[in-house]
C-alpha cells in the first residue's frame, strides 16, 4: 500500500516537474509568437522601409564591431585571471562581473558622466573619439554591457583545459606565448565562439545604456531597440513590430547556434 | 650528470624537504615512494613547473634552478599521457620541432624515426581519443624523446595500464633506454617496476629523500623501518643484538634469532615472509632459526597464503597455496619457522 502511495507521489512530482516546463515555454512562445505574428503581417513591406534598413544596419554594425573589440580584451583577462597568480585576483572578478548585475542605465550614466563634458571626454574627443551621441557611444555602451558575459564564458573554458598540457608544450620547448596559441586557445574554441555568439546577441539587443550614452536619434544612432522605442512611443505599431520581428528573429537564430554548439561540446566531452 | 641539491619547494600542505640527488648521464634512475608523497611535484620542480623555495638543480655546467620550462631540454611524460586532443598523433609527435625552424625532410626523417621507435607507423594519423592507454603512452614518449632531451622525466609512466600492457612497456622502456641513451628519471610506487627498470633509485617518503643507491641494495639491505616496510619486509622487530659464546642474537621479547652483523646494541631486524620455511614439523636444516609457534592466522591471497605464526612475536610467512592445502593448515595448530641467518637484516 505503501510502495504504491510512492509511485503515485513519484508520478504527481514528474508531472508537476513537466508541467511547470510546458507552461513557461507556452507563455513564452505565446508572447513572442503573437509579436512575430503581427509583424509578419507588414513585414515584406518593412524591407523596403528604409528606417528599418537603416536600424538593422547600425545593429548589425555595432554589435559585430563590440563583439570584436570586446575578445580581443576578454580573452587575455579570461586567460590572466584564470591562469596566472594575479595579486587581487577576487577583487579583479568582482570588479569585472559589476555590469552583469547593474542596470543597463546606471552603466550608461556611469559612462556618460566620464565621457561627456569633462577633461577626459575632450581629450578623447580631440584625438577621434567622439562617444556622447555618436555612433562610437554605442559601440562602446554595448563593449561595457557585453564584455562581462564574455569573460565568464572564456573563463569556464579556459578553467576545462588542463594546465599541464601548456606546461608539456613548455617543456617541448614553446615559450608562454606560443603555449597559449598551440595549445590552449586551439582547445577553447568552442568556448570562444559560443561566447562570441552569446554576446553578440546581447550586443544586439542592447539598448538601456547605449540610449543614455548615444541617446534615440532617428536616423542617426537608431539601432534596432531604438527603432522599436522611437515608433511605439510614437504609435506607429507596424514599424516597431518589424524592428520587434528582426529582433526576435536574431536572438532565436544565435540561440539555435549556440545550442548546437554547445551540444556538440558535450558529445566531445563524453567521447574523451 | 643531473645535481639536485638542497632542493626546498612548500606547496599548500605539502612539502619537499631539502632533496639530495645526483643522477648520472645515461642513466636509468626511479624514484620509488607510496602515492602522496611528493614524488610528482619533485618532477615538476625539475621541469620548472614550479620555482623552488631553496636550492639548485645543475645539468651539466648548466644551472637551470630559475631556467623556463622551455630552456631546460627536460622531456616530460605524464602518468595520464597529456596528449594534445586538437592534433593527430603526427601533430603531437611533431609539437616540439614544429616551431624551431627545422628543414622539412629532417623533420620528417625525425618523425619516422620516432614512429618507428615506438612502433607508431600506423597510427600516425589517428587522434588521441581513439588510441589505447598504451598507444597513447608511446606517443606521449615519442613526442618527447623528438626533442633529443637531456633528460626524460616520467611520472608513473606505467601506473594507467593493464598489466599485460604494462610488461610489455616496461620492456619498451628498457629498449628506448638503450637505443636513445637519454638519462630517464622515472618515478613509480611499484617497488617490481622500480627492480627491473633501474640502474640506481631512491626511495620518497613524506617529501624527502630517504635512501639511495642500487636497487638490490634496497631491496635486501634497506636502512630504515619504513623503507624496509615498503619493500615488503613484513616482519619488523626493535630489539638488540648480544653475543653468547660465538654466536650473534637478536633479541626482541620472548624472540631470540641468530645474527651476522656488524652492529651490536639497539637495532632493529627485518626478515622478508618469502624467505622464512614453513614446516608442520621440526626439520633438520643446516639454517640456524628454528622456531616453534602456534599458527594464529591464515590470509589466503590469490596464488600465495600468510601465514601469522605466534613465536613470542608474530611471524608473517609466505606459502603457495598448495603447500597450505597439503599441509591442512588450520588457526591453532602447531608449526615451525626455518630461516637462515642471512635470511635476518639487521639495521639501526
Amino acid at each position: 500500500m505503501k510502495k504504491k502511495f510512492h509511485k503515485l507521489g513519484n508520478k504527481a512530482f514528474q508531472s508537476l516537474i513537466l508541467l511547470s516546463a510546458i507552461v513557461l515555454s507556452l507563455f513564452f512562445l505565446i508572447a513572442l509568437g503573437n509579436v512575430v505574428w503581427r509583424g509578419l503581417e507588414t513585414f515584406p513591406d518593412l524591407l523596403m522601409n528604409p528606417e528599418i534598413g537603416f536600424a538593422v544596419r547600425l545593429s548589425l554594425f555595432t554589435s559585430i564591431t563590440a563583439t570584436l573589440i570586446c575578445v580581443l580584451f576578454a580573452l587575455p583577462a579570461a586567460y590572466g585571471l584564470e591562469r596566472f597568480r594575479i595579486p587581487f585576483r577576487r577583487f579583479l572578478t568582482v570588479v569585472l562581473n559589476i555590469p552583469l548585475s547593474l542596470p543597463p542605465l546606471v552603466s550608461g550614466v556611469a559612462l556618460l558622466l566620464l565621457l561627456g563634458n569633462t577633461g577626459f571626454g575632450e581629450q578623447l574627443s580631440r584625438i577621434g573619439l567622439q562617444f556622447v551621441f555618436s555612433v562610437k557611444g554605442i559601440v562602446l555602451a554595448q563593449f561595457f554591457i557585453i564584455t562581462p558575459y564574455m569573460i565568464k564564458v572564456l573563463r569556464s573554458a579556459i578553467a576545462e583545459i588542463d594546465p599541464k598540457l601548456e606546461f608539456v608544450a613548455r617543456t617541448l620547448g614553446c615559450s608562454q606565448r606560443q603555449a597559449f596559441f598551440r595549445v590552449t586557445l586551439p582547445l577553447c574554441r568552442n568556448g570562444l565562439f559560443a561566447g562570441i555568439i552569446i554576446s553578440w546577441s546581447r550586443a544586439i539587443g542592447e539598448f538601456g545604456c547605449s540610449l543614455m550614452i548615444a541617446g534615440a536619434t532617428r536616423m542617426h544612432t537608431e539601432t534596432l531597440p531604438v527603432a522599436l522605442y522611437l515608433n511605439m512611443s510614437v504609435g506607429n505599431l507596424s514599424t516597431a513590430m518589424g524592428a520587434a520581428v528582426c529582433l526576435i528573429l536574431i536572438s532565436v537564430v544565435s540561440m539555435l547556434i549556440f545550442e548546437t554548439s554547445s551540444s556538440f561540446r558535450k558529445k566531445q566531452g563524453r567521447l574523451e | 650528470m643531473i645535481q639536485i641539491s638542497d632542493l626546498t619547494k612548500k606547496l599548500g600542505s605539502f612539502c619537499l624537504e631539502e632533496i639530495n640527488l645526483s643522477i648520472e648521464k645515461n642513466e636509468y634512475f626511479v624514484v620509488l615512494g607510496p602515492t602522496g608523497t611528493g614524488k610528482t611535484v619533485l618532477l615538476e620542480t625539475l621541469a620548472g613547473m614550479y620555482r623552488p623555495d631553496k636550492g639548485h638543480i645543475h645539468i651539466g655546467d648548466r644551472d637551470v634552478t630559475f631556467a623556463p620550462p622551455e630552456d631546460r631540454r627536460m622531456g616530460f611524460v605524464y602518468q595520464d599521457y597529456m596528449l594534445f586532443p586538437h592534433l593527430s598523433v603526427r601533430g603531437n609527435i611533431l609539437f616540439g620541432v614544429d616551431h624551431r625552424k627545422v628543414p622539412k625532410a629532417r623533420r620528417e626523417k625525425k618523425l619516422t624515426e620516432m614512429a618507428t621507435l615506438l612502433r607508431l607507423d600506423e597510427l600516425l594519423d589517428s587522434y588521441p581519443q581513439t588510441l589505447s592507454g598504451g598507444e597513447q603512452q608511446r606517443v606521449a614518449l615519442a613526442r618527447a624523446l623528438i626533442t633529443d632531451p637531456e633528460v626524460l622525466l616520467l611520472d608513473e609512466p606505467l601506473s594507467a595500464l593493464d598489466p599485460a600492457s604494462k610488461e610489455v612497456f616496461q620492456g619498451e622502456l628498457q629498449r628506448i633506454h638503450k637505443e636513445t641513451s637519454t638519462t630517464m628519471i622515472h618515478i613509480t610506487h611499484d617497488f617490481n617496476e622500480g627492480m627491473l627498470l633501474a640502474d640506481r633509485m631512491a626511495v620518497m617518503m613524506d617529501g624527502k629523500i630517504l635512501e639511495t643507491g642500487k636497487p638490490a641494495e634496497i631491496f635486501q639491505r634497506p636502512k630504515t623501518e619504513a623503507v624496509a616496510a615498503f619493500v615488503g619486509m613484513q616482519n619488523i622487530y626493535c630489539g638488540e643484538v648480544v653475543t653468547r659464546g660465538e654466536g650473534q642474537y637478536f633479541c626482541s621479547g620472548a624472540l631470540s634469532l641468530r645474527v651476522a652483523t656488524e652492529f651490536s646494541g639497539p637495532a632493529k631486524a627485518a626478515i622478508r615472509p618469502e624467505d622464512i620455511i614453513f614446516a608442520k614439523h621440526k626439520i633438520e636444516s643446516s639454517a640456524q632459526n628454528i622456531l616453534r609457534g602456534e599458527i594464529r592466522e591464515i590470509i589466503h591471497g590469490g596464488t600465495f597464503a600468510k601465514v601469522i605464526l605466534d613465536v613470542g612475536e608474530t611471524l608473517t610467512i609466505l606459502i603457495t597455496k598448495q603447500a597450505l592445502e597439503d599441509m591442512e593448515l588450520e588457526k591453532g595448530k602447531e608449526g615451525w619457522a626455518v630461516f637462515k641467518t642471512a635470511a635476518v637484516h639487521v639495521f639501526k
